[in-house]
C-alpha cells in the first residue's frame, strides 16, 4: 500500500509538463487575464492588449494624436455625415481571405447590432447607409454630425477588421478563435495562465521582429515585478507604485513612466444642498491640495490634474490655471454660503488602496474648514449601482478617455442631457456648456474646435463641477535588453517592432 | 456496499438544488448589477437597462432561479456573462491546476506529517516532539500568502532556485505547493499525534510489547491501523478543502485555478460562472468524502460489516 503511494507520487510529479523555450520568444506579463478575444465583447485593456497584436483598425492616431490610415490607404470627409474609405490591396487576414470592402461593411454591421460592450464607440456609425463602392472603396456614414467619428472608428478594439468567413466558422467560440489581419496571429490560449501569439507570414506591411509573442497573466502586483527581476518575463505591462524604485534601482530593467489619458476626480453632486451652492464647491476645491495626493497616495506617480480633458489628449489646454490651497479665502465662502459653523458630508469611494487613501487625506484637509467628512468605501460593483441612485455628496472617480477625442472626454460627464441616466454623476448642468459641447461635435478638426475646447476647459473649472485630482501614469518594465517598444497612450501597446538586442 | 454509494450519490441531488439555491439567492441580495458590471463604467443606463432585459436580470427572483434549474436538468449550466464562452467548459479547464496543486499539496502534507506526528507521539515530550509541534503551531497560525511571500523572496529573488510565478513546469510547481501544504501539514501531524497517543496507551499495544514484538511492528502493524480513522478523516477534509481552489495562493503564485476563476466572477458578478463553480466544488467535496467514508470500510472491518447490513 504505502510503495503503491510512493510511485503514484512520483508519476504525478512527473507528469507535469515541461519547460517552455525562451530566445525567440518574447513574454509579456498583464495584470489580468484576457475576457475575449472578440473585439465586440471585450473591451477591457487586457483583452484588447492582445487583439491589438492581432487586429487592425481602418485608421489609427499617431503619437501626435493625428488620425492616420491603416488598413484603408486613404480617408476623405466628403461631408458632414459621409467618410471616404480607400481599402489597402492586398492584405490578407490570418485564414488567408483578402481584405473587401465587404468585410468592412460586415464587421462595423456587427459591432453595432450585438456589440452591446462598445456601444459608446460604434452607437453613430449609420450601419443602413454603408455604400460600397468597389472592392476596395467605402463610404461608412454616421447618423450625425460628428467630428470624433474617425477617431471613433480608430478605437482600438470597436474599429477593427473581421472577415465574416472567421467569425462564422468559429461559431460560439468566436472569443477564443481571434483572425484579423495584423502582424501576429493566435496559436493558444489557456485561460487564466497565457496566451500565445506567432508572427503572421503574409503581413502585408512590416513583419513582426520577434517570432513568438506570449502574454502572461500575473495578478499579484509585486509578483509581476518579481517576474521581471527573474528573467520569467521580458515586458510588464503595469507596474505597482511600490515597486518603482526596485526596478529603477536595478540596472538590468528599465522603467518606462508614460501619461495615460485618466483623470481622477473629486465629484460632487450638485443636485443636493450644500453642494448645489459653488461657493461650498469652490472652498472644498481650495482647500483640496492634489499635490500632497500624489505624493502619498499614488507615491509620486503621475501628475496633479488641472482639468477636465487629459493632458495626452488634443485641445487640452495647457494655460488652466493650477490651483493652490487658500485656506483663508476657502473659510470666508463657507461662511458666506452659510455653514460658519461647519457641516457634515460622505464621501464614497471604491475599495481600491489608493482610492482609500486619497479619501483619508480629503478627510484631513477638509477639516480646515470645518467639513466632517465621513468615508463609505465600496465594492466596485456595489458603488456604480449607488452612483446609479444620484444620492452620492462627494465621490471619488476616474474618467479615461479611452476614445481618442475632447469630445468623449467631456460629452458624457458634463453634458445636461446625461444627468439622470447617463454618466453625468455630479448632475451638473449649463447650457452654455451644453451649446459648446455640441458644437464640439459639429466643428471639423482646426483652430476653430480648438478654441471650443478650450474655452470649455475653462468653463467647467469656473463651476467647479469636479474637483481635479490626478492624471494617471502607466508604469511599464522591460528588460534592459528589450528594444523597438511602441508606447500607446490608451495602454493597448504595439509589440510588433519590439527585439533582443543581443549584445547585451 | 454498492447499496451505500448509491444511496449516498442520490443524496448529492438535494446538496445539488440547496447549494444553487442559496448561492443564487446570496447573489441575488449582494449589491452590484452584472449587466452595467459588464457593459463597464463607460455605458450609458439606457444600454444596461435594455441589456439587462436581454438578459431576464428584470424578471422575479423564483423565474430566474426556476430557468436555470430547468436548463441545468438537461445539462446545461448556462454560459459565462463576462467570455460567454460555457460554464462547464471553462470550470473543467481550470480544475486541473487545482487538482494538481491539491494533489501535490496533499502528497507533502501527508508524507511529512504522518511520520512526523507518529514520531512525536511515539517519542512524546521529547526534544523532537516540542520542536515539531512548535513547527505545527506555526503552521497553522501563519496566513498563506505571507508564507507564500517569504518562500518567494527567499527562493526566487534571493536564492533564484524557484520561478515566483505560473504554473507549467514541475519547477513553478513547486513552491506553491509546498506553501499550500504548510497548514494541512500541520494539521495531519497533530491530529496523527493525538490519534497514536490515544492508541500506544492500549492494552493490545502492551500486549504486543510483553510479548517480545520488535518496536517498529508494534507501531507499524499494531497502532497505526487504529490510529488511522481520524488520520484519514482529516486528510480527507483538508484535501476536499484545498480543492475548493486555495484562492490566496492560486492569486500570490498566478495559478490558473478554480480559486482565481470564482473570485474573478464574483467581483463581474458573472452569476452562472459563481453558480456553475460553487456547484462543481460542492460536487467534488461530496465525492471526496464518499470515498473517504469508503475508506473507513477497508480500514475498520466493523465498518465495514455495518455498511453490508445497511
Amino acid at each position: 500500500m504505502f510503495k503503491r503511494m510512493c510511485l503514484m507520487f512520483v508519476v504525478l510529479l512527473l507528469a507535469v509538463g515541461c519547460a517552455f523555450a525562451q530566445g525567440d520568444t518574447l513574454t509579456v506579463v498583464m495584470a489580468a487575464d484576457s475576457k475575449s478575444l472578440d473585439p465586440h465583447a471585450a473591451p477591457d485593456l487586457s483583452s484588447t492588449s492582445v487583439m491589438t497584436q492581432m487586429m487592425e483598425s481602418l485608421v489609427t492616431i499617431d503619437s501626435g494624436g493625428n488620425i492616420v490610415p491603416l488598413l484603408a490607404e486613404s480617408f476623405e470627409k466628403l461631408d458632414d455625415l459621409r467618410y471616404k474609405f480607400v481599402l489597402r490591396k492586398g492584405v490578407r487576414f490570418h485564414n488567408g481571405e483578402e481584405l473587401t470592402a465587404e468585410d468592412v461593411k460586415y464587421t462595423f454591421t456587427r459591432a453595432v447590432r450585438t456589440g452591446k460592450v462598445i456601444d459608446y464607440v460604434v452607437r453613430n456609425i449609420d450601419i443602413e447607409h454603408i455604400e460600397i463602392l468597389d472592392d476596395y472603396t467605402i463610404i461608412v456614414p454616421s447618423l450625425t454630425p460628428d467630428s470624433s467619428f474617425l477617431a471613433c472608428l480608430s478605437h482600438y478594439c470597436a474599429g477593427v477588421v473581421l472577415n465574416q468567413k472567421a467569425v462564422d466558422a468559429a461559431g460560439e467560440r468566436v472569443g477564443m478563435q481571434p483572425v484579423g489581419t495584423g502582424p501576429y496571429k493566435f496559436v493558444s490560449w489557456q485561460k487564466g495562465n497565457r496566451v500565445v501569439l506567432e508572427r503572421f507570414e503574409d503581413y502585408w506591411g512590416d513583419k513582426a521582429k520577434t517570432p513568438n509573442l506570449v502574454f502572461r497573466t500575473i495578478t499579484e502586483g509585486t509578483n509581476r515585478c518579481i517576474e521581471l527581476e527573474t528573467g520569467g518575463a521580458d515586458i510588464v505591462q503595469s507596474l505597482l507604485p511600490v515597486d518603482v524604485n526596485r526596478v529603477v534601482d536595478n540596472p538590468k530593467l528599465t522603467l518606462l513612466r508614460l501619461p495615460a489619458p485618466v483623470v481622477m476626480y473629486l465629484g460632487m453632486n450638485v443636485s443636493n444642498e450644500p453642494l448645489s451652492d459653488i461657493r461650498v464647491r469652490r472652498a472644498i476645491t481650495l482647500v483640496v491640495d492634489n499635490r500632497p495626493i500624489v505624493k502619498i497616495a499614488f507615491r509620486g506617480v503621475g501628475l496633479p490634474a488641472r482639468g477636465p480633458v487629459p493632458p495626452t489628449i488634443k485641445y487640452y489646454d495647457p494655460t488652466l490655471p493650477e490651483i493652490l490651497p487658500d485656506v483663508e479665502k476657502a473659510k470666508a465662502l463657507m461662511a458666506e454660503a452659510g455653514y460658519k459653523e461647519g457641516l457634515k458630508m460622505e464621501l464614497w469611494c471604491r475599495d481600491e488602496k489608493t482610492y482609500i487613501d486619497t479619501a483619508t487625506i480629503i478627510q484631513n484637509q477638509l477639516k480646515q474648514i470645518g467639513i466632517d467628512l465621513s468615508i463609505q468605501v465600496m465594492e466596485w460593483g456595489a458603488f456604480l449601482e449607488k452612483l446609479k441612485q444620484r444620492e452620492q455628496q462627494l465621490y471619488l472617480q476616474a474618467w479615461n478617455s479611452v476614445i481618442a477625442d475632447p469630445d468623449y472626454s467631456l460629452f458624457g460627464v458634463f453634458h445636461s442631457s446625461q444627468k439622470l441616466t447617463g454618466l453625468n454623476r455630479g448632475v451638473y448642468g449649463n447650457p452654455e456648456v451644453d451649446k459648446l459641447l455640441e458644437e464640439g461635435k459639429r466643428v471639423s478638426d482646426g483652430p476653430e474646435r480648438e478654441a471650443v475646447y478650450h474655452r470649455l476647459q475653462h468653463m467647467i473649472a469656473d463651476d467647479v463641477a469636479w474637483g481635479f485630482l490626478h492624471v494617471n501614469e502607466l508604469l511599464i518594465g522591460m528588460s534592459e535588453n528589450v528594444r523597438g517598444f511602441l508606447f500607446d497612450p490608451s495602454g493597448n501597446h504595439k509589440y510588433y517592432q519590439v527585439y533582443f538586442d543581443q549584445a547585451k | 456496499m454498492w447499496r451505500y454509494v448509491l444511496r449516498r450519490l442520490c443524496y448529492l441531488l438535494p446538496i445539488f438544488i440547496g447549494i444553487s439555491f442559496f448561492v443564487f439567492f446570496m447573489l441575488h441580495m449582494t449589491p452590484g448589477d452584472p449587466a452595467r458590471l459588464m457593459l463597464g463604467d463607460a455605458a450609458t443606463e439606457t444600454s444596461v437597462q435594455e441589456l439587462r432585459q436581454e438578459m431576464g436580470l428584470n424578471d422575479p427572483f423564483l423565474m430566474q432561479y426556476g430557468r436555470y434549474i430547468k436548463n441545468a436538468v438537461r445539462g446545461d449550466i448556462g454560459k459565462s456573462y463576462i467570455t460567454k464562452s460555457p460554464v462547464a467548459h471553462e470550470v473543467l479547464q481550470a480544475f486541473p491546476a487545482t487538482l494538481r496543486l491539491a494533489l501535490f499539496a496533499i502528497s507533502i502534507a501527508i508524507l511529512i506529517g504522518v511520520p512526523l506526528g507518529i514520531l512525536s507521539a511515539i517519542h512524546q515530550y521529547s526534544l523532537l516532539d516540542n520542536v515539531a509541534m512548535g513547527f505545527a503551531l506555526i503552521g497553522i497560525s501563519m496566513p498563506v500568502f505571507w508564507l507564500g511571500l517569504l518562500l518567494i523572496l527567499l527562493f526566487c529573488v534571493w536564492l533564484g532556485w524557484f520561478p515566483a510565478s505560473g504554473f507549467d513546469t514541475f519547477r513553478q510547481m513547486v513552491l506553491p505547493a509546498v506553501t499550500l501544504s504548510t497548514p494541512s501539514l500541520a494539521i495531519i501531524s497533530r491530529i496523527s499525534r493525538s490519534s497514536m497517543l490515544e492508541v500506544v496507551r492500549q492494552d493490545y499495544i502492551c500486549m504486543a510489547r510483553a510479548k517480545g514484538q520488535v518496536e517498529w511492528r508494534v507501531i507499524w502493524n499494531h497502532a497505526l491501523g487504529n490510529a488511522l480513522i481520524p488520520i484519514v478523516t482529516i486528510v480527507g477534509l483538508q484535501f476536499g478543502g484545498l480543492l475548493e481552489g486555495a484562492v490566496v495562493t492560486e492569486a500570490v503564485f498566478a495559478v490558473p485555478g478554480i480559486g482565481s476563476l470564482l473570485v474573478e466572477a464574483i467581483k463581474t458578478r458573472d452569476y452562472p460562472m459563481v453558480l456553475g463553480g460553487v456547484l462543481f466544488i460542492g460536487v467534488v467535496f461530496s465525492l471526496v468524502n464518499l470515498v473517504v467514508d469508503i475508506l473507513y470500510a477497508y480500514i475498520d472491518p466493523r465498518i465495514k460489516a455495518r455498511y453490508q447490513n445497511g
